[in-house]
């Protein structure tokens, strides 16, 4: 296979390999915080944050783990920083970290995290799995940011608090609630996958 | 949807049912039965006919007629509900109707499929979503329900035929999530408050513009209602779901015309008559009269109108009885145990989504399969 | 295996690296989140019992009773209660005359119910001139015999509130908490 270069090396995370509107991957927190743009905005990063760093200590590390623990050896790292990331969210920004409960220790076990880890950074040097982690997160945080806008949008008539739609626009509750969730997220794959398509052709 | 009736010609003479050979379900179509004991009529179908060689003679149903049928059948209550709410149940009806078959064409259009705008069944989506929604709902939501109804409800699974839930009941339970002050905004009947029409609904708490429905009052204020204004629409509620007798009309005439299958409504209701009938025995100051159960809300419209879609109904007459029993229990823990007073909405959905498993559990044998069986 | 030691030593120095990070960051933020915790805790109990200069923390029974002073004499006492809402878990701050007869202010601390109508028990955005009409009702309420609330019509007696229409089950349910709760609270503190 073609080495890609580092641009997209970074890129593909943007779209290509988007990790949810391609992989479908991390759809829990995606799905479960994204009611509001700034609560969408503070999981994609609090997520680049955790990828980033232990992108970096996996990568580094890559030929000191042993195969057979190496699950093992990552969760621990990328529990590590996940811990980190709730602390600091409690100590500096509690309202952010209220809203968004138990979906920021569940970073541990999102998919997205443990799964560049084993494909990308335990195979590839620092420079490469920095480059791998940034473009997955942008692309989470993107994904996360364009969903919890409409959905906040739709669903409060409001953008990061600040009144957007008409005075009396009735706000769809529902987009507010999970059904808005899979409906928003539904139409937003559907949309990635006709562009693809089109693309393609 | 297109069914094939038996031709004279090919058809010769019929065999008896009990010999269903490997057919494909063809819904709906008549043949001449020989006497049947009641096991074979209430668990084989007379939809599973036998294979038979070309030439076919193409019948006369076909998806517009059933659809206009329906429509039709429905006018009873839709003429009702005019008298009872005037001008704003046609704004609500026509806004509904209208953004269905715009959200139809659009759909098709972008889609690039036929234009299915005139085969009716929009207009048929657009009307009985009107009629679940309370008079006087705001315009801008009832046109966002119809879209959501043929968009989400239909045309993303591929269009008429292919979606797993009602669509109407879709873009209802959309607009129940969105809004729930305004869709739980009820309205009495104009006459109603006046007291004019028949006798009052209720004994207490009509105060002329919002009144409650007899399913609200109860769960909420523990007031009950008389049946007869129940009979005859005199209640507050959504636009089509007041009259007993009017939806009854239709839906008989959609029973007779074997466009519903009997079974859906006789096991849905049945049930709820028998459930909510052996709560009311056991302690009838806490559970209402089954009666009352059985003609109050919508029940009787979406036992006729809505679980009966076709599409959205089991193939298998085993499946239709598991159908119904399930749509009546689910329904009277709703309105009995649930947080909501009426529930005809959510028991529909749900049974609709396990269709599909219910027509494979209960999938006929085929002539021979059984005694493979046992050799293995 | 020949490797055995090499994942034992790995593995320990990772989860022993790891251990240490997280203590130190915890020594750091810990102060910070207690901190946080102690205002929004303070600013609930002031807001339901305004009148104070001190406050004393007696835990009796899984109850934490603050206890509100002015100039060396008991003037009200707070706990927290919570109970099911309509679709989620309703935690209150309760505040108290001294003998618990009367309510002097209620907070909501937290509440996920149905955006629009149960979330209306804290915050009613239709009511522009008064958007904490349900919750305010509870101040000065008598509690006994019990409270009880009432639909569509102005409360009578003074044990009553007026229930939001289109969220009976959010409004019942606060008033079901109190009852219990001040009925229990009430042995917990040994009062007649």
């Amino acid at each position: 296979m073609k080495q890609k270069t580092a641009i997209q090396e970074f890129l593909k995370g943007l779209w290509d390999e988007n990790p949810v509107l391609v992989s479908l991957l991390g759809l829990c927190p995606t799905l479960a915080v994204t009611v509001s743009a700034i609560n969408g905005l503070a999981m994609g990063l609090a997520a680049t944050f955790v990828l980033l760093c232990s992108a970096f200590l996996v990568s580094l590390l890559r030929k000191v783990i042993p195969n057979q623990v190496r699950i093992a050896a990552y969760i621990v790292i990328i529990a590590t920083f996940v811990t980190i990331a709730d602390r600091f969210l409690a100590a500096f920004t509690p309202d952010i970290s209220k809203a968004l409960g138990p979906f920021i220790p569940l970073i541990i076990v999102n998919c997205i995290i443990l799964g560049r880890m084993e494909a990308f950074a335990s195979k590839n040097g620092i420079g490469r799995s920095l480059l791998d982690a940034l473009g997955m997160g942008a692309g989470f945080t993107l994904t996360l940011l364009v969903l919890s806008s409409i959905r906040e949008i739709l669903g409060s008539g409001t953008w990061f608090g600040l009144q957007l739609m008409w005075p009396f626009y009735a706000a769809w509750k529902v987009m507010v609630l999970p059904p808005g969730a899979f409906l928003t997220l539904g139409c937003m794959i559907a949309a990635a996958n006709w562009i693809n398509t089109r693309r393609r052709s | 949807m297109t069914e094939e009736k038996r031709s004279p010609q090919s058809g010769g003479e019929t065999r008896p049912a009990e010999d269903p050979g490997k057919t494909a379900p063809a819904p709906a179509a008549e043949t001449e039965k020989p006497k049947k004991n009641l096991r074979s009529r209430l668990f084989r179908s007379e939809r599973m006919t036998i294979v038979e060689p070309a030439p076919h003679a193409k019948g006369k149903n076909s998806v517009p007629r059933i659809m206009y049928t329906v429509i039709l059948a429905l006018l009873p209550a839709v003429v009702l509900s005019l008298f009872l709410f005037g001008t704003r149940a046609m704004i609500t009806i026509m806004v509904a109707v209208f953004a269905a078959m715009v959200a139809e064409y659009a759909s098709n259009r972008i889609m690039k499929s036929t234009v299915s705008v005139d085969d009716g069944s929009a207009i048929l989506t657009g009307l009985l979503l009107a009629l679940t929604l309370p008079p006087g709902f705001p315009i801008a939501g009832t046109a966002l329900g119809a879209v959501v109804a043929i968009v989400f409800g239909k045309q993303v699974f591929g269009g008429l035929g292919a979606n797993i839930f009602n669509p109407a009941l879709i873009g209802r339970a959309f607009l129940q999530a969105s809004f729930p002050v305004k869709i739980t905004t009820w309205s009495m009947p104009a006459f109603a408050a006046k007291g004019v029409y028949f006798d009052m609904a209720t004994k207490n708490a009509v105060d002329g513009i919002s009144g409650a429905t007899p399913l609200g009052l109860l769960k909420f204020e523990h007031i009950g209602t008389q049946l007869k204004p129940l009979l005859f629409g005199n209640i507050g509620g959504c636009i089509g779901e007041t009259s007993a007798i009017a939806l009854l009309i239709g839906g008989i005439l959609l029973l007779i015309l074997k466009y519903a299958d009997w079974r859906i409504p006789l096991s849905y209701i049945g049930t709820v008559f028998v459930f909510s009938g052996a709560l009311w025995l056991i302690n009838p100051e806490l559970y209402p009269n089954p009666l009352f159960m059985v003609l109050s809300g919508g029940l009787i419209l979406g036992a006729f109108f809505m679980a009966t879609d076709m599409v959205t109904s089991p193939v298998t007459p085993l499946g239709t009885w598991i159908y119904g029993i399930g749509m009546g229990i689910v329904l009277v823990i709703i309105r009995i145990w649930g947080g909501l007073p009426e529930g005809v909405m959510y028991s529909i959905l749900f049974m609709n989504g396990l269709v599909p498993l219910l027509n494979r559990w209960t999938r006929p044998k085929y002539f021979g399969e059984i005694q493979e069986e046992k050799k293995k | 295996m020949s490797n055995t030691p090499k994942i034992i030593i790995v593995l320990t120095l990772i989860t022993l690296i790891s251990g240490a990070v997280l203590a130190l960051l915890d020594s750091y933020t810990r102060p910070k989140i207690d901190n946080y915790r102690k205002i929004q805790e303070n600013q609930a109990i002031a807001e339901v019992l305004p009148e104070n200069d001190r406050i004393n923390e007696v835990a009796k029974d899984g109850y934490v009773f603050y206890e509100a002073y002015r100039k060396h004499e008991l003037v009200g006492v707070a706990f927290q209660v919570s109970g099911g809402g309509y679709q989620s878990e309703l935690v209150l701050m309760l505040g108290l005359s001294p003998d618990f007869s009367r309510i002097i202010g209620l907070k909501i601390l937290s509440q996920v119910e149905t955006p629009g109508l149960g979330t209306k028990i804290e915050k009613d955005e239709s009511n522009k001139e008064d958007p904490g009409w349900f919750i305010n009702q509870f101040k000065d309420l008598r509690t006994l015999p019990s409270i009880s609330y009432v639909k569509n019509a102005s409360p009578s007696r003074d044990t009553e509130i007026q229930a939001i229409s289109g969220a009976t089950v959010s409004s019942k349910a606060i008033v079901d908490i109190l009852n219990t709760h001040i009925k229990k609270a009430k042995a917990a503190r040994g009062i007649e």
